[in-house]
């Protein structure tokens, strides 16, 4: 039986750019500027590093293949230095490769730097891919929106939920977070939005308006891990541990089987599953003092209340109109503006998403402090709901 | 003369229907806009003269297509001047590898003269397929009086619903209009000249050849298919014939247009869908000289393709929309639209037979999947994947989600796609089209439909897929 890698590593600093339309810097500055600040958190030099992962999910967009962008960006001493890509799960699997290094008792201390650099694309929204020579002979080329707005119609139809109910759900999921970005400094859309603006935006795929849709940014943001020892001998207290990282992948199960309704999304039912028995929790609306989900779209995180077990079944319609997952709600979500409004550069998001528990767990989070915080959660869900990559992390005090 | 007859036939249109009306309040300010009577069928984005050729085969061999020896493809818009149209017809179609194929191109008379030899020919079930997408420079008459479409006949041995009995044919290197590859759009002469020229040197003399082999006159004709490619060229013919006998064509030409190659097909399926038995049938294929077929109906049809085709369909009110679709402006559709589409070559001959086709794949435990892999995806089984062909065109299927997507790239937004539920169990994600208006719901029936897929504009290269449609098409509104 696998024993888990819960309260084995720590995570001794972070760091974060300010995410955004960042005309200003390409990848290897935001990679420096990540690094830096977490470096002075941890309190360590450079040269401490045993092993590194880079984490970006777009490989022919400005970083580059392989993890030589990252040692070079950094001017890392020569130690294993290794690129991971699972989608917009890629932040995540960094900071799950730096975590079972050390875990593992290979490495003493490891960086996890996520990094995606979309703005010079010139796209709005992500740019559009191949799906490989094979798949293109047949499977349509759908945007990221488009894949996300099938979850809200199979959703309504498997609830009997009104989809003026739905739209306005979903309206709130998104009016919520741009409360809460207002309040992060390195979020990249930080002005509040009324909810007439967003039900009231143009369509971008049916039923997903403008306002659904979280921000394409750039930016950067790194963690630096080691075991609860050697932090402590760096003279670390409080400690911040990592209780749990899980993930799950499709196997073509639902987008190729007839099984699955399109309603939900199973693997986070299973990676969540498995992430709060990793971490010892066994009532995650009680023992969560908040999450960072992956909206990516509104409907995503509405759902995903549900698949995390923070709603029942078809209840997450009403508990996000209740105000449930609000800032002052019983499980606040997204606290820092979330994908939808610090912005989702891919490889980068799992660890902003880890950034904004890591500093809620050591009271550092200025205006957006909330209390009583002993676990936060942080979702990833890459691909689409139909064939997806799905990492959940739970962080905690040691 | 051959123990020969005409199985069956099939028809089809693409969904959308011109207003002519529209072009001409459009274009009012030029005096261009034609007399803005009728309609035109559009084909969408995805379709061509094969896609159209599919569908129409489809109709034909409504009872199955395992018994074809032979597939002729006849157009004068082929996407491609050097890749077999009738081959791609027999993979959508999974036909026999060894199958016999030929096109038929430069000429809108091949699919009339193909049926002849047919009708003659050697033993063994024969489809004749003929689509067109023809381009036509915006403003001139053909812009306007032409459609797309496609129509189907199978030929086979003993009894069907008709049979040849005389046919008489002329050539005549007549310029009613021609289209050259350099130029590839219709240049056309004075319609006076062509009307009195085509009616004096081709149609009658093929006809009075055929009627004259068949041992008829003129007035035992019931229904006559003559393409009208330029107006009143029938009712010049028909005085001098003797005929009496509508020209059932009149109405393809009225609420579809002029279908090129594909015109006398459509005609002889909307003659044989009314025909009764007895009745005389003069076909006649029209484009540098005519070949003209004189039929007797021998059975009753059971086929109803054509006029459905004609019943069915969405309006068209833009013409802006009309320009897009037929390549009369090219529009700027931004980043979206620069993704590299390139298809390779390999992976289309060893992955190509299987999606032209649409075929799946049942497993040993029973389950069907698109497309194969080699480890099923039935959580029951363990080991690789042993299957059995399926072919999913025609199985039932229904949405399981769906949206309509504006973000993504397409010539004709919005982008439908999701996740479609076979009846047999499949499940595949794909592309939606034949949507004019609202997506449909979750649980909604649909239909395949086969389609271009992608197109390479940087190769001009087109790869071809199945695509989902509605089950059911809306019925359009009587001809004003």
């Amino acid at each position: 039986m696998a024993q888990g890698i819960r309260d084995k590593a720590v995570i001794i600093g972070m760091g974060c750019t300010r995410f955004g339309e960042r005309w200003d810097m390409s990848s290897d500055m935001l990679m420096a500027e990540a690094f830096e600040e977490a470096l002075a958190d941890a309190g360590i030099g450079r040269d401490q590093i045993g092993a590194a992962w880079l984490g970006s999910a777009l490989d022919d967009v400005n970083v580059g293949n392989s993890a030589i962008p990252l040692a070079t960006a950094l001017r890392l001493p020569p130690i294993p230095v290794t690129r991971v890509e699972n989608m917009c799960a890629t932040g995540t699997e960094a900071l799950r490769a730096a975590t079972y290094a050390v875990a593992s008792g290979a490495v003493d201390i490891a960086l996890a730097l996520g990094v995606e650099k979309l703005k010079d694309t010139g796209f709005g929204g992500l740019p559009i891919r191949t799906k490989g020579s094979v798949n293109d002979l047949w499977m349509p080329y759908g945007s990221a929106p488009g894949t996300f707005a099938q979850l809200a119609g199979a959703y309504a139809a498997r609830h009997g939920i009104d989809a003026g109910d739905l739209k306005r759900a979903m309206a709130h999921v998104s009016w919520k977070s741009h409360q809460n970005g207002a309040l992060s400094e390195k979020a990249h859309l930080r002005k509040p939005v009324s909810m007439e603006t967003i039900l009231h935006a143009p369509l971008i795929a049916d039923p997903l308006g403008l306002f659904d849709c979280c921000g394409v940014s750039d930016g950067a943001a790194a963690a630096i891990v080691t075991t609860p020892e050697i932090a402590r001998s760096l003279g670390r207290d409080a400690l911040v541990s990592v209780k749990s990282v899980q993930v799950c992948a499709s196997n073509g199960w639902e987008m190729q089987y007839g099984e699955w309704d399109g309603s939900y999304v199973r693997n986070t039912r299973i990676a969540s599953a498995r992430a709060y028995e990793e971490a010892g929790i066994s009532d995650p609306r009680r023992d969560l003092g908040l999450t960072e989900v992956h909206d990516c779209f509104s409907i995503t995180e509405l759902v995903a209340m549900e698949d995390l077990g923070l709603s029942d079944p078809g209840r997450a319609v009403a508990d996000v109109l209740d105000g449930r997952f609000d800032r002052d709600g019983a499980v606040p979500c997204q606290v820092d503006g979330g994908l939808k409004c610090f912005g989702h550069p891919v490889g980068a998001s799992g660890l902003r998403m880890a950034y904004e528990v890591y500093n809620q767990l050591q009271g550092r989070a200025g205006a957006r402090q909330l209390d009583n915080i002993d676990f936060g959660l942080t979702h990833n869900l890459g691909g689409q709901p139909s064939n997806s990559v799905v990492a959940v992390s739970v962080l905690g005090r040691l | 003369m051959a123990n020969r007859s005409i199985k069956s036939t099939g028809a089809y249109l693409p969904l959308l229907r011109f207003e002519r009306k529209a072009a001409r309040a459009e274009l009012a300010w030029s005096g261009l806009g034609g007399n803005g009577k009728g309609r035109r069928a559009v084909a969408g984005w995805d379709e061509d003269a094969l896609t159209q050729g599919v569908e129409a085969a489809r109709e034909a061999l409504a009872q199955g297509a395992g018994t074809v020896a032979r597939v002729v493809f006849a157009s004068t818009s082929p996407a491609f001047s050097d890749r077999s149209q009738a081959v791609l017809l027999a993979e959508a179609l999974h036909l026999a590898r060894d199958v016999e194929t030929a096109d038929l191109a430069n000429c809108r008379r091949t699919a009339v003269s193909a049926l002849l030899r047919a009708l003659r020919g050697p033993e063994g079930d024969e489809l004749i397929a003929a689509g067109e997408r023809r381009a036509a420079q915006p403003g001139s008459a053909a812009h306007l009086t032409w459609g797309d479409g496609a129509a189907a006949v199978v030929v086979g041995d003993g009894s069907g619903v008709a049979r040849l009995l005389g046919a008489g044919r002329v050539n005549l290197d007549l310029l009613d209009i021609y289209t050259s590859v350099s130029r590839g759009l219709p240049y056309a002469a004075e319609e006076r000249f062509v009307r009195d020229v085509m009616v004096s040197e081709a149609l009658i003399p093929a006809a009075q050849a055929a009627l004259a082999q068949a041992g008829r006159r003129g007035e035992d004709v019931a229904l006559a298919v003559v393409p009208e490619t330029v107006s009143g060229l029938y009712a010049a013919a028909a005085r001098k014939l003797g005929l009496s006998a509508p020209n059932v064509i009149d109405r393809l030409g009225a609420e579809a247009g002029e279908l090129g190659t594909a015109a006398p097909l459509f005609g002889l399926a909307l003659a044989l869908e009314q025909a009764e038995p007895g009745q005389i049938v003069l076909l006649a294929g029209c484009g540098n000289g005519c070949d003209v077929l004189v039929l007797e109906v021998t059975a009753k049809s059971d086929r109803r393709s054509a006029h459905r085709a004609l019943d069915e369909g969405a309006p068209l009110t833009s013409y802006s929309r009309l320009l897009s679709l037929t390549g009369g402006i090219d529009l700027d559709w931004g980043p979206r639209a620069e993704v590299n589409q390139k298809v390779s070559a390999s992976v289309l001959a060893r992955h190509g037979r299987e999606m032209h086709g649409f075929v799946g794949g049942r497993d040993q435990g029973g389950n069907v999947q698109f497309p194969k892999t080699p480890m099923p995806v039935n959580p029951a089984l363990a080991e690789r994947g042993v299957y059995e062909d399926v072919i999913l065109r025609d199985e039932p299927a229904r949405v399981v989600s769906i949206t309509a997507d504006r973000l993504n790239f397409t010539p004709d937004p919005p982008f439908h796609f999701g996740l479609v539920q076979f009846g047999n169990g499949a499940r595949v994600v794909m592309e939606h089209c034949d949507v004019e208006g609202a997506a449909q719901e979750v649980g909604a029936p649909l239909r395949m439909r086969f389609r271009i897929k992608a197109i390479d504009r940087q190769r001009q290269f087109r790869s071809y897929f199945w695509k989902a449609a509605p089950l059911a098409r809306p019925q359009l509104a009587a001809k004003e």
